[in-house]
């Protein structure tokens, strides 16, 4: 992107800082969405300038950008809109986790994707204390009935942890299939929208 | 009167129409973004946070009903002009039959 210049050294100042502004509201956006939003709102202010008659540059300046409003809240639709596109594109956990959660407001199915979301981390956090507390980690049965998945102090002798070693990989199995799942439904939940 | 409920129901009634007021000036000329927004306000009393036209620019894109396009300038500063698509025209042309039955019937009721 061409940054515009300016003589004025305040004008200067309030263009980078809005631009700075704009930045960090778009960083979790993929590079061409970035400099798309950048090159706009660029364009924006610059086709203002031109067309601002009078004033100074500052007070031309402070006129378009309190016209444009608060990047963080005018850019919100967009950037959970882009990454939720993002996001279907790919099967990367970062940008799904980004979308899901920027997508939270727009309805109870984003809820549910975070509900599912979080059990994932859950499954990954257990995978990690089964190193290092193995005994109380596990999924725990008293009599043939479920006590416990997860990190348990009972002195319960009827209380015992039924998967041993087997307890990683099937953790590591239920992540597996648990991000299939929900990368698939987010697919299909946005197909459904887009028709 | 209750003027918190006139305010909040103008602004719903100016978020339900933008789109609408956008592709009718997209109809017969392709605008870029700063145009764009001086159309709007030519032809309305709209007032919106004017950085608030991108991101329904974006939805409207990705709606297929409009395209953009980056035209460079002299400046080194490009434009990004905004077309109509096929689909674009078809979905204004419904969209103005159903906002004509409603001023008709709206019409009706004000006498």
């Amino acid at each position: 992107m061409k940054n515009i210049e300016f003589n004025d050294k305040s004008a200067q100042k309030i263009y980078d800082s809005y631009f700075r502004r704009i930045r960090r509201t778009i960083a979790v956006l993929a590079k061409s969405d970035r400099e798309d939003v950048l090159m706009e709102f660029n364009s924006h202010i610059y086709e203002g300038l031109q067309n601002e008659e009078e004033g100074a540059e500052v007070e031309k300046l402070l006129k378009i950008t309190q016209g444009l409003g608060d990047p963080e809240e005018v850019l919100k639709p967009l950037v959970a809109e882009k990454k939720l596109q993002q996001a279907t594109r790919t099967f990367n956990p970062m940008h799904i986790f980004q979308a899901i959660f920027l997508n939270i407001k727009s309805g109870i199915v984003y809820s549910v994707f975070a509900i599912l979301y979080i059990c994932l981390f859950g499954f990954g956090i257990l995978m990690f204390l089964k190193f290092t507390n193995p005994d109380s980690t596990g999924l725990f049965l008293k009599n043939g009935e479920f006590v416990a998945l997860g990190s348990l102090k009972t002195s319960d002798p009827a209380v015992t942890e039924v998967l041993g070693n087997w307890f990683v990989p099937v953790m590591f199995f239920s992540a597996l299939v648990l991000y299939i799942i929900i990368t698939l439904i987010l697919k299909l939940t946005r197909k459904k929208k887009e028709e | 009167m209750n003027s918190e409920f006139v305010q909040k129901w103008q602004s719903q009634v100016k978020k339900g129409t933008l789109a609408f007021i956008l592709l009718n000036i997209l109809k017969d000329n392709e605008f870029y973004g700063y145009e764009l927004m001086e159309q709007v306000r030519k032809f309305t009393t709209i007032e919106i946070a004017e950085g608030t036209l991108y991101p329904l620019m974006n939805r409207l894109k990705k709606e297929g009903l409009v395209t953009s396009k980056w035209v460079e300038q002299e400046s080194g500063i490009p434009r990004k002009y905004y077309q109509l698509t096929e689909t674009g025209v078809a979905t204004l042309l419904e969209m103005r039959v159903y906002w004509q039955n409603l001023e008709t019937s709206i019409q009706k009721l004000l006498k």
